[in-house]
């Protein structure tokens, strides 16, 4: 049995809020909460980076890289020197030599 | 000989550290990656891949090589006038490039050159090529990059053989 008794002199509580409560409990921390909020998801989005990737039809400013694998693991003809930078083999007038046919494909998209 | 004295003496004959750490209590790898990379490495994170992707990357370089025997090696980066020749003379530049495929891919000129080398070509016709270089412009089209770079890597490494 619950019983609810009321000092003669105690008013209820929702009577007994004070203007200055009443602004702070439905104005003041509404607004905080939504400042707290909104600089969250402003703060999010400017520590962003730009978007790091490759979309067609946007410019593409990277630097240009090259990938090779490691040509010590590949074969020990490598070990001795990298593969890149082999030069260019010339022929005495300084005109490059093919060293052979090449083939291949291109596209385009 | 105490334990110090033969830890300074192994300190001072090991030509290069064991790992990229330069001393006790310096940072993990893990928090400072950097230290075990080289300046092309640092250069390749800033570019348009993320490092899983650049791993995934590497893998598929990898396992080509060591599948085919062939040298497979990627471009990607502004080609110029004329295209193929230019694609060509950077074919060049790799050693053993009679045995190695390059696939050159100019994203702003949105071109794509695939060059194989004499002894390359034998093993990767021209035609497989085309086909690889197909399904490389389809991703290409949509904006993968990288997954259109690995399934290029990945046609002309089942297209070789092995060796």
């Amino acid at each position: 049995m619950i019983s609810v008794r009321y000092h003669w002199n105690r008013r209820l509580g929702a009577l007994r809020l004070s203007i200055f409560s009443t602004i702070l409990v439905y104005a003041i921390i509404p607004v905080g909460v939504i400042v707290v909020v909104a600089a969250l998801s402003l703060s999010g989005s400017s520590r962003a980076r730009p978007a790091r990737r490759y979309r067609p039809g946007r410019p593409y400013d990277f630097k240009p890289i090259w990938f090779l694998a490691s040509p010590a693991q590949v074969s020990p003809a490598f070990r001795a020197a990298p593969a890149i930078e082999a030069g260019v083999i010339e022929d005495s007038s300084g005109a490059q030599v093919r060293p052979g046919p090449t083939g291949g494909a291109s596209d385009r998209w | 000989m105490t334990v110090g004295e033969s830890q300074a003496l192994t300190a001072e004959s090991r030509e290069q550290p064991m790992t990229a750490l330069e001393h006790a209590g310096g940072p993990t790898l893990t928090e400072a990656p950097e230290l075990d990379m080289t300046e092309e490495g640092i250069d390749a994170l800033d570019g348009p891949f993320t490092t899983r992707q650049l791993l995934r990357l590497d893998e598929a370089l990898r396992v080509a090589d060591q599948q085919t025997g062939l040298t497979f090696s990627v471009y990607i980066g502004d080609l110029e006038e004329p295209v193929r020749q230019s694609a060509e003379t950077l074919h060049r530049q790799l050693e053993g490039a009679a045995s190695s495929v390059l696939v050159a891919v100019s994203p702003n000129q949105r071109v794509l050159e695939i060059v194989t080398g004499s002894e390359a070509r034998k093993r990767v016709s021209d035609r497989d090529a085309k086909l690889a270089a197909l399904s490389m412009a389809a991703a290409f089209a949509g904006g993968d990059l990288a997954g259109g770079v690995l399934a290029g890597l990945d046609q002309l490494a089942s297209h070789a053989g092995r060796h």
